[in-house]
């Protein structure tokens, strides 16, 4: 069965952290706007504090298929339904750094933004002040230049301060994390409660996540949000040169045609590249043929450590309590490897899931496993270093031989780290062990390499031969299709990524609605 | 439509509905002696209410790990596999092993696969998966916090009611 929907202004598929922004500004700005979601509705009271409801959250869409040597994680790193990842994403969010966007000038390797962080800086600096960023510019000694926080830093925890020590003792410095939740109330949004529940979705709007924010301002500006539509081609008219709509598919089996003058693919960076790839012969937008390729994921470098001391683990927020950019800047001087990483550091922890202390030693079992989590719950302590994946061409999504549901070709994902990469990771997880060691831990060990983030796959760029959109996210292609998200970045810099999502984000929204006779 | 937690469901006897007695029991037998407790909170009936439910509700953790659905297949086989590697090594059941001779094929089937354990998911990522489901459903519960003496702090308190018996 089939249907037309009404002509619409904009049709942005994916009501995550970019969709969600987008549409907000465009609506503000008078244009019509239609969200479609692939998943279901979820709303604040869905946030249950549960790290097995929060599960609930991740990405229950079609199958994605991954191979390579270090897979992207699909699932874990992405959402599913109303907020998308950025629902119960932790709010990490750093600025990345001047060096990161000119990587190939400065060092004749990886990839060049076709913008520099002067450019971005503004857009940062707006964003703060909307959503409320906790930190401390003085003592975050590696930023790049820009305003102060508008809130005050988040508490230190007795994690933190065990950790920090090791910094101080092996003369590295810490800072307080950047996070996108308020230290105390901040617009009519309450201050953090500091029991850790991040990942499980922040229901109290403490936390900057698209429930909070942007999309019931989305809302109330008359942007109206589809649920369970799942976008399967863009439409283009006959010259394949204008995008004029979207066809998605509805929980009942509906095909609907929503048509539109503008279209903004903000799926994140599996999806955006899928849509892309099964809407035309060789993929829509795709004359560089780089549509899917450039995908990266950070590696995590975890360090888990015992303590003598009570840590109190269970305290703090999720993403973390301290920061350290020592091994940031200069990325062709690491001892080894090349790239930048960052730690985060004193993530609040729970006994189980994936990023639990149960989970931090598989080796355990058994008594000893028993005895393990008595004494993690008061004494266990960790950091994760986040760190930077070179951009490759050959890490891309393809389109699969198996079709879902609706007869499209589902995403395959190659991911292999670049060996500078991983000894990078090494590295840092290395360095962890040794700050642990400074810290007086009692025990101290590593994770596996786990993937963190998903960025790439519609790489921005000067040159429409080299990259599939210009740096606001329009394809060189096809002047009223956009793409928002992390799939924008050419390299992945060493910082979480939903910072510069939302300056993007924002800048793209102001081009459009400048721009938006000449577009349309 | 009655409302139980996978230690009630245990309680009484619920039906299995995705797996059969003897799996139950043998996930029952293994996740114990990987993480104790994990059978008096009812682990089988755990994995036996994800398993039934459809995708999106399912909430077991391999649900992370790059396995795509339905997952009734990776349980089933692994255990048969389990079962097999056992009665290669010991020529005896797993319900028959003693402490040690269980923790001596724990300890081999976290590193590689025994000898016999084929046409399976490898028996380190079974490990892996029956150990953080063990552990979620004895540890990630707010009467186990209460026993680690973690305050829960919950925004919103989870039902626990994983089971819905009809
Ligand atoms: C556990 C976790 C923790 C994280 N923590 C941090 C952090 O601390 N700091 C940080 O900077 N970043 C963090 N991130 C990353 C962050 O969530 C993402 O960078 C961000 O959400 C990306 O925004 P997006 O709008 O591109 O995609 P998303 O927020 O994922 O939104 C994409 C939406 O598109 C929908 N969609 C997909 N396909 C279709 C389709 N065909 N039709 C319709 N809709 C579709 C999806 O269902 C989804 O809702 C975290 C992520 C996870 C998973
Ligand atoms: S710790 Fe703070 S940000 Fe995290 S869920 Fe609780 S109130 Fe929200």
């Amino acid at each position: 069965m089939s249907a037309f929907a009404e002509k619409t202004d904009v049709v942005i598929v994916g009501s995550g952290a970019a969709g969600s922004l987008m549409a907000a500004k465009l609506s503000k700005a008078g244009k019509k706007v239609i969200i479609l979601e692939a998943g279901p509705e979820r709303t604040l009271n869905d946030l249950i504090s549960s790290q097995i409801n929060a599960r609930r959250l991740k990405w229950s869409g079609e199958p994605v298929q991954e191979k390579g040597a270090q897979p992207i994680g699909n699932v874990f790193n992405s959402g599913y339904g109303t907020g998308g990842s950025a629902l119960h994403h932790y709010g990490v969010w750093p600025r990345l750094h001047t060096e990161d966007f000119n990587v190939k000038s400065l060092h004749g390797r990886s990839l060049d933004w076709p913008i520099t962080y002067d450019d971005l800086r503004p857009y940062y600096d707006k964003i703060q002040q909307e959503v409320g960023i906790s930190g401390d510019k003085a003592s975050e000694i590696w930023r790049p230049e820009g305003d102060d926080y508008p809130l005050p830093p988040v508490p230190i925890f007795q994690q933190s301060e065990i950790i920090a020590k090791g910094f101080k003792n092996l003369g590295k410095r810490t800072s307080p994390l950047p996070l996108a939740l308020n230290s105390r109330d901040y617009k009519g949004r309450p201050g953090c409660l500091w029991d850790g529940w991040c990942d499980a979705g922040c229901p109290t709007k403490a936390l900057v996540n698209p429930l909070a924010l942007y999309l019931p301002e989305a809302k109330k500006m008359g942007a109206r949000v589809i649920h369970d539509a799942t976008a399967t081609r863009i439409l283009t008219d006959n010259s394949g040169k204008k995008a004029v709509g979207v066809k998605y598919h509805t929980k009942e089996g509906i095909e609907v045609t929503q048509m539109a003058d503008l279209v903004i693919l903000a799926a994140f960076a599996v999806q955006n590249p899928r849509l892309l790839l099964n809407s035309a012969d060789g993929g829509l937008a795709n004359r560089s043929g780089l549509v899917g390729s450039y995908i990266m994921s950070h590696a995590a470098a975890t360090v888990f450590g015992l303590f003598d001391q009570e840590t109190e683990p269970y305290m703090g927020a999720t993403g973390g309590q301290l920061l350290n950019q020592d091994s940031y800047d200069h990325k062709d001087q690491r001892d080894s490897g090349f790239g930048s990483y960052q730690w985060m550091i004193a993530q609040a922890v729970k006994p189980n899931d994936l990023l639990g202390f149960g989970g931090s030693n598989p080796a355990l079992f058994g008594k000893k496993l028993t005895e393990f989590m008595k004494r993690a719950a008061q004494h266990f302590g960790g950091m994760t270093g986040c760190v930077e994946d070179l951009p490759l061409r050959e890490n891309r999504v393809t389109l699969s031989a198996d079709k879902d549901k609706f007869g499209m070709a589902l995403a395959s994902v190659a991911h292999t780290a670049h060996a500078d990469s991983l000894a990078l990771w090494q590295a840092a997880k290395a360095e962890g062990v040794e700050i642990f060691k400074a810290a007086d831990a009692v025990q101290v060990w590593n994770g596996p390499l786990g993937p963190m983030h998903i960025m790439g796959g519609t790489i921005m760029g000067d040159d429409g031969e080299k990259s599939v959109t210009n740096s606001y996210g329009q394809c060189h292609d096809i002047d009223n299709l956009f793409i928002a998200g992390s799939g924008l970045f050419p390299t992945s810099g060493g910082v979480n990524p939903t910072f510069t999502v939302h300056a993007l984000s924002l800048r793209s929204s102001e081009y459009i609605v400048k721009n938006w006779s000449s577009l349309t | 439509m009655v409302n139980l937690t996978p230690a009630q469901a245990k309680e009484r006897k619920i039906p299995f509905q995705a797996l059969n007695k003897d799996q139950a029991a043998l996930i029952d037998h293994l996740g114990d002696a990987i993480v104790p407790g994990a059978k008096k909170v009812g682990l089988s009936h755990y994995i036996d209410h994800q398993l039934s439910a459809k995708h999106a509700d399912n909430l077991l953790i391999l649900r992370y790990l790059r396995v795509n659905p339905p997952f009734d297949g990776f349980y089933a086989s692994s255990l048969t596999a389990f079962e097999r590697a056992v009665t290669r090594k010991y020529n005896k059941n797993p319900s028959e092993l003693t402490e040690s001779e269980m923790t001596d094929f724990i300890t081999i089937m976290m590193q590689k696969n025994p000898e016999g354990w084929n046409d399976a998911p490898p028996a380190p990522f079974f490990y892996f998966v029956l150990r953080s489901d063990a552990i979620d459903v004895t540890y990630g519960t707010m009467a186990a916090f209460d026993s680690l003496d973690i305050p829960y702090m919950a925004h919103i308190d989870p039902t626990q009611t994983w089971e819905n018996i009809p």
